[in-house]
């Protein structure tokens, strides 16, 4: 790494003290903040609920509700979900939006994702098989991994794992304890038993199914065959787009990767380090933001995750600012250019090949 | 289920406070009707409660909640009103002792009329049980407040009551003019006030002049003042049947000490409904201290950052390592891997 230790714990000092001034105001605007996107998303998920079966007046009104639905799922997930399990709101000690007490509307358990996500993921970011994110075991983003037959027609995988996203996201604990295939690893300690993470694999998705394709389409009626094409359509929207926004995170051409060996014993700044280079933004308007959970500034996310996200795109300023003092690359630019580079990735890889993590990130 | 909530009101929670603000669910609404100084330091608060609250046995307590700037704050109080006045009027009132330091108590003087708050069903196993029999009540300084509703609300006088009320002077004594309004109806009741800037703490052996056997106690004050009351009433031959003591609320330290590093302190585990008590390392985080006694706390990143180790603590102080900053006395949650002790600790796991 190119900087030097007094140079990381400066780096150190200066984030921490971005992270404090937005503490210190934290307060009622959030507050109020979060509970008013509770509110659109409670609204906009029983209106498009109740828009839906009004489909046989005109087929437009269950398209607005099919919309009107994707919109409060993907709020819930991103905005919403995300955020609250991450912790960013539990000092407000609201009932609704404690990270202990969450539960979301995706396939998931909220424990089974704090677990990879909140622990492996946001430590290890981009460490080579430390973060199973990087890639989900199923396909193949730089070269430290061996390329293989199926990696050729990984673009399919992508796309099929993008539709599916909610259940990939769900299953990732189980395959990483090897819970029904392969060989376990020693290395690995979970704290909850295979049938503890079973239980919360099938009794999440079996609710899921059952709230999403049997009891809302049985209580519309005739209209049954219109809900369930309907929140077929709103949950496929929302894995569609949550599988977007997490790949133009830390997918991007330019994102760095790690080795394991190089992260030991890393100092605070080094870890600050590691999150910046490891991650990426996307600039547009508010509404984007807001859509994506605030995950467009995932370089501030992964500083300061328990920040209310809210407060990214300010603080990315200050981020930008001190990125450029010490000369570390800070990866941003528009939706559109930062996903075709997500594009360019799994394609390229897709063929044998191209660079590792250490020369990447050296 | 369907709204991957607990309940339904959970999920609907946004929509009913909309529509009827200040809900919450499990808790009552409550409006505050007045605030008044007793003392320099204990402010009375008179709430007009919800219809559905279920009622209270005097003595018992409540959990007040409040929310500030965003936030919702909860610490428990004793009820120090009549029985009556809640039949009558749907009015309860709560003797607060306010620290000005303190995070919770110095917003309540500050909270405009009518401001909605919340409370709790009342809580608590301290209440005056055999009224026919003699009592001696001891009270110091804000412990007055459950004993005060136990003998405004008693109806019918059977056996003689005295109450020893120790505080600093007369212009400290909360609640006073309510009590000699009914020692001057009731002559059954006696009232003995003791300054405590003067009188030694055990004065009122004297005034009980060794005629203790036969009575039932009850007492409330500070945990020091408790604890050595106890003892003297155990040494001068009354059994531990005959005490009756309020723990609750007034066990915290009332002055911000932070422990010396390597003063043991200890820490009480809830965990499953089974308490374990253990010495904590002031040294250490509450989660490395956890896992030295064996308990099985759930953790993640053991850096602050992924929130697995949050649990309830239900009293007591904690410092972040990070930051320094302390944290309050009262319930709130807490990240295990990147605080430690200050102050003796409960903790839910």
């Amino acid at each position: 790494m190119k900087l030097t230790t007094e140079q990381f714990n400066a780096l150190a000092h200066e984030l921490d003290s971005v992270k404090q001034q937005v503490q210190q105001q934290l307060g009622d605007a959030d507050a109020r903040y979060i509970r008013r996107v509770l509110l659109v998303q409670r609204l906009s998920a029983l209106s498009g609920r109740v828009l839906m079966v009004l489909g046989f007046i005109t087929p437009w009104l269950w398209l607005f509700g099919v919309l009107l639905l994707a919109l409060a799922k993907i709020l819930d997930n991103m905005e919403i979900g995300h955020n609250v399990l991450h912790g960013q709101y539990d000092w407000l000690n609201d009932p609704v939006l404690h990270s202990r007490r969450f539960e979301w509307d995706i396939a998931c358990d909220a424990g089974s994702w704090q677990r990879t996500h909140n622990f492996e993921h946001h430590t290890y970011t981009n460490i080579i098989g430390k973060d199973r994110d990087f890639g989900y075991g199923l396909l193949r983003l730089s070269n430290d991994f061996r390329w293989r037959l199926r990696n050729l027609w990984q673009g399919g995988t992508y796309l099929v794992l993008s539709m599916l996203f909610q259940w990939g996201v769900s299953y990732h604990e189980l395959a990483a304890q090897r819970v029904f295939a392969g060989k376990k690893k020693t290395d690995r300690h979970s704290q909850v038993t295979d049938r503890e993470l079973k239980q919360a694999f099938f009794g999440k998705g079996a609710r899921q199914l059952v709230k999403d394709y049997l009891f809302f389409p049985l209580i519309a009626g005739p209209m049954w065959l219109w809900v369930l094409t309907g929140n077929l359509l709103a949950n496929l929207i929302r894995n569609l787009w949550t599988s977007t926004v997490i790949f133009c995170g830390h997918f991007t051409k330019d994102v760095h990767v790690f080795t394991a060996a190089e992260c030991e014993g890393e100092s605070r700044g080094q870890w600050y380090y590691r999150q910046m280079l490891g991650s990426s933004n996307f600039t547009g308007p508010t509404w984007l933001h807001i859509l994506t959970g605030h995950l467009s500034c995932q370089i501030e996310h992964h500083l300061f995750p328990d920040i209310p996200a809210r407060h990214y795109p300010a603080m990315a300023q200050q981020v930008q600012a001190i990125a450029a003092k010490y000369g570390i690359s800070y990866n941003s630019g528009s939706f559109l250019r930062q996903y075709s580079t997500v594009f360019w990735r799994i394609m390229r890889y897709s063929l044998p090949g191209g660079d590792t993590a250490v020369k990447i990130s050296t | 289920m369907l709204a991957n909530q607990p309940s339904l009101t959970l999920y609907l929670l946004p929509l009913i406070q909309r529509l009827w603000p200040g809900f919450l669910p499990g808790l009552y609404r409550a409006s505050l009707l007045s605030q008044q100084w007793q003392t320099p330091d204990m402010l009375l608060l008179t709430l007009k409660v919800s219809g559905r609250w279920p009622g209270f046995v005097p003595g018992q307590h409540i959990v007040l909640t409040l929310k500030h700037n965003g936030r919702y704050l909860s610490r428990p109080f004793s009820i120090c009103s009549s029985l009556k006045r809640w039949q009558s009027q749907r009015q309860i009132q709560l003797c607060c002792k306010i620290n000005s330091m303190g995070e919770f108590t110095p917003l309540l003087a500050q909270l405009p009329d009518n401001t909605l708050l919340n409370i709790s069903q009342a809580q608590g196993n301290f209440y005056w049980q055999q009224p026919a029999l003699p009592a001696v009540f001891i009270a110091a300084g804000s412990g007055i407040t459950p004993i005060a509703a136990m003998l405004l609300s008693q109806r019918h006088w059977l056996a003689p009551v005295i109450l020893y009320y120790r505080c600093r002077g007369p212009e400290n004594a909360a609640l006073l003019t309510e009590l000699n309004q009914l020692a001057a109806s009731q002559p059954m009741f006696t009232l003995y006030l003791s300054d405590s800037s003067t009188e030694p703490a055990g004065s009122w052996q004297q005034q009980l002049a060794g005629d203790v056997a036969s009575k039932q106690f009850y007492l409330c004050g500070p945990a020091g003042f408790m604890q050595q009351t106890r003892t003297a009433l155990l040494k001068s031959g009354v059994t531990a049947g005959h005490i009756q003591q309020e723990q609750f609320g007034l066990t915290m330290p009332a002055v911000v000490i932070a422990a010396p590093g390597n003063q043991p302190l200890s820490g009480h585990f809830i965990s499953a409904g089974i308490s374990k008590t253990v010495l904590l390392n002031a040294q250490q985080s509450l989660l490395q201290n956890a896992e030295e006694h064996g308990l099985n706390a759930r953790f993640g990143c053991r850096m602050g950052v992924c929130f697995q180790c949050v649990c309830d603590k239900v009293s007591g102080q904690v410092r972040d390592i990070r930051s320094g900053a302390l944290s309050g006395h009262g319930v709130e949650q807490i990240q295990l891997c990147v605080s430690q002790p200050v102050t003796e600790l409960v903790i839910k796991l």
